[in-house]
């Protein structure tokens, strides 16, 4: 069974074929990899898939449904979360309230409950902000609730991302290079965190990462993109012996 | 009604008008400049009601609101789709819009002339009672779900979309609120001065609006309120020196930007002052217990 299904996706931006008829399944319930080298299109193919672009030609399924035409927040709704290369969070809300914005984003009282403080709003209110707080214990920065991102470390702000991205229990999470700027220990403890969640979830993920053994230690299959096209695909053994795989990583061998 | 009482009735209701910056620049990043505009629609709304109907001042009232924000809403849904500076220039050519119109739609409107012999029905304990009841609600839009969107929005609209929020509507609902409190603001302001012109509420009444947020923190709702006291109060202090008015204020605009480049406030609300203190209280009775034993 596949969560997502995507059927020759392509864009361009004016003359440049940032991404063109690239086809690809991810499996419920696993991890599926993208690699590929720097401007091979990996971003593009999730800003397409999430939404923040419209994609010239192609589709994209989720779970069986339609969501190529569908705007960024209503893909969100669908069940797809993701994170950011460059991370983006909310600097004058708190952690809490960063991870609450994806709850809050669902709670379902309106604008005359909320300037009035119905009864109904603060229960809402309070049930989400527990929840929130659980999904900040499951990445280790319950400490840290009340204070600000922009005043976390940098490997802290990628478990807030994180946690903010679970928050709506997507049905696909799609992490944008999770690991880049990570130290060699966080890496292991990010890569430990990506199995525990996956254990409490049961998540289908999309990861797109640079971090080699990262992608070959988490990933049950791989495609490899490369000039906004797909180059190869296949589990971590098969990438790894591909030779068009090394070539584009390495450059081709001369002789 | 006494002379300062009269000052602090007209400072308040301008209050409200700049609590409507605040709404739109302070929570959600919008930049209007032709926020004046909207006064303007709740002032006229209620000087041809008042002169020319005989509705109780609350129909009026509740009409003019009404007015606001429809006005608020058929601008806003082309502009939340656009970009921070297109928004910015858009509703100044709005704002300028709404006063050539009303300039010329003499037979309608009365022109230049304005509106004249609008019933007095202002007096300070209603302008600081309805200033209140607009706190009040300010304060829980801010910190509910509707708040945070708008912050979240403010600080990264893309991340805000990823999250499921639907980015132009709580756009649209911050601009469709800030309309309806301004229009507010335009309706008590021609019950109070009895009369209403045009000219009044051109793009430099706005621009003036944006300056008093900056001034009291873009970020905090006690800081718009302490600034826009201030500078409405100003020009009654500096009455002789009235020429000299503008130079003082820009002054004052300058150098906050130079040396306090988040406002007076910052990001502090009162209402956090008021939880420590409160946090303060609450220990004692712990400690005094210690104590007894």
């Amino acid at each position: 069974m596949n969560i997502l299904e995507v059927t020759d996706l392509s864009i361009n931006f004016g003359g440049v074929k940032a991404v063109q008829n690239v086809s690809m399944r991810a499996e419920k319930g696993s991890i599926t990899s993208i690699i590929g080298p720097n401007g091979a299109g990996k971003t593009t193919f999730f800003n397409l898939v999430s939404g923040i672009y419209k994609p010239t030609s192609g589709k994209v399924m989720l779970d069986g449904e339609d969501i190529t035409s569908l705007k960024q927040h209503e893909i969100s709704h669908k069940g797809i979360s993701r994170t950011f290369q460059n991370i983006r969070l909310f600097n004058q809300l708190s952690n809490l309230q960063n991870v609450q914005s994806a709850l809050d984003a669902r709670a379902n009282y309106n604008v005359f409950e909320a300037v009035l403080g119905l009864p109904g709003k603060r229960k809402k209110d309070k049930e989400n902000r527990e929840r929130s707080r659980y999904f900040l214990d499951l990445v280790d920065l319950g400490d840290v609730a009340e204070e600000r991102p922009n005043s976390l470390p940098y490997g802290k702000q990628r478990r807030l991302e994180l946690a903010r991205a679970l928050a709506s229990e997507p049905k696909l999470l799609m992490l944008d290079e999770p690991a880049a700027g990570l130290n060699p220990t966080e890496v292991e403890e990010f890569i430990e965190l990506i199995r525990k969640i996956q254990g409490v979830f049961d998540l289908s993920i999309l990861l797109i990462e640079h971090r080699l053994k990262v992608v070959h230690t988490l990933s049950n299959h791989i495609y490899v993109l490369n000039f906004g096209e797909l180059l190869a695909e296949g589990n971590s053994e098969q990438i790894q012996a591909n030779q068009e795989v090394i070539a584009a990583y390495m450059g081709e061998d001369e002789d | 009604m006494g002379y300062y009482a009269s000052v602090l009735t007209t400072a308040t209701i301008n209050l409200m008008a700049i609590l409507s910056m605040y709404v739109l620049m302070g929570l959600t990043g919008i930049f209007s400049m032709g926020q004046a505009a909207f006064m303007c629609v709740g002032a006229y709304t209620a000087g041809m009601l008042a002169v020319r109907t005989s509705l109780p001042m609350v129909v009026v009232v509740v009409i003019s609101v009404g007015m606001g924000m429809l006005s608020a809403f058929l601008v806003g849904l082309p502009v939340v789709k656009l970009r921070r500076d297109y928004i910015a220039l858009i509703t100044l050519g709005f704002g300028e819009a709404i006063v050539a119109l009303l300039n010329n739609l003499s037979n309608v409107t009365g022109g230049a002339n304005g509106i004249n012999g609008i019933p007095r029905k202002m007096n300070i304990y209603l302008a600081l009672g309805v200033l209140a009841v607009l706190i009040f609600l300010l304060l829980n839009f801010k910190n509910s779900k509707f708040g945070r969107h708008c912050i979240a929005i403010k600080n990264d609209e893309l991340s805000a979309a990823a999250m499921g929020i639907n980015v132009p509507r709580i756009k649209l609902l911050a601009f469709v609120l800030a309309g309806g409190i301004t229009a507010l603001s335009g309706c008590l302001m021609a019950y109070n001065t009895t009369f209403i012109e045009p000219m009044a509420y051109g793009s430099v009444k706005s621009i003036d609006w944006i300056c008093f947020v900056f001034v009291g923190g873009v970020s905090s709702l006690t800081g718009t309120l302490v600034s826009g006291l201030i500078f409405n109060l100003l020009p009654e202090v500096l009455r002789v020196f009235s020429l000299y008015r503008i130079i003082v204020q820009g002054a004052i605009v300058l150098l906050i930007i130079n040396f306090m480049p988040q406002g007076l406030f910052g990001e502090y609300e009162l209402s956090d002052l008021v939880k420590k203190v409160a946090g303060l209280f609450k220990k004692k009775p712990a400690v005094a217990g210690g104590d007894k034993q």
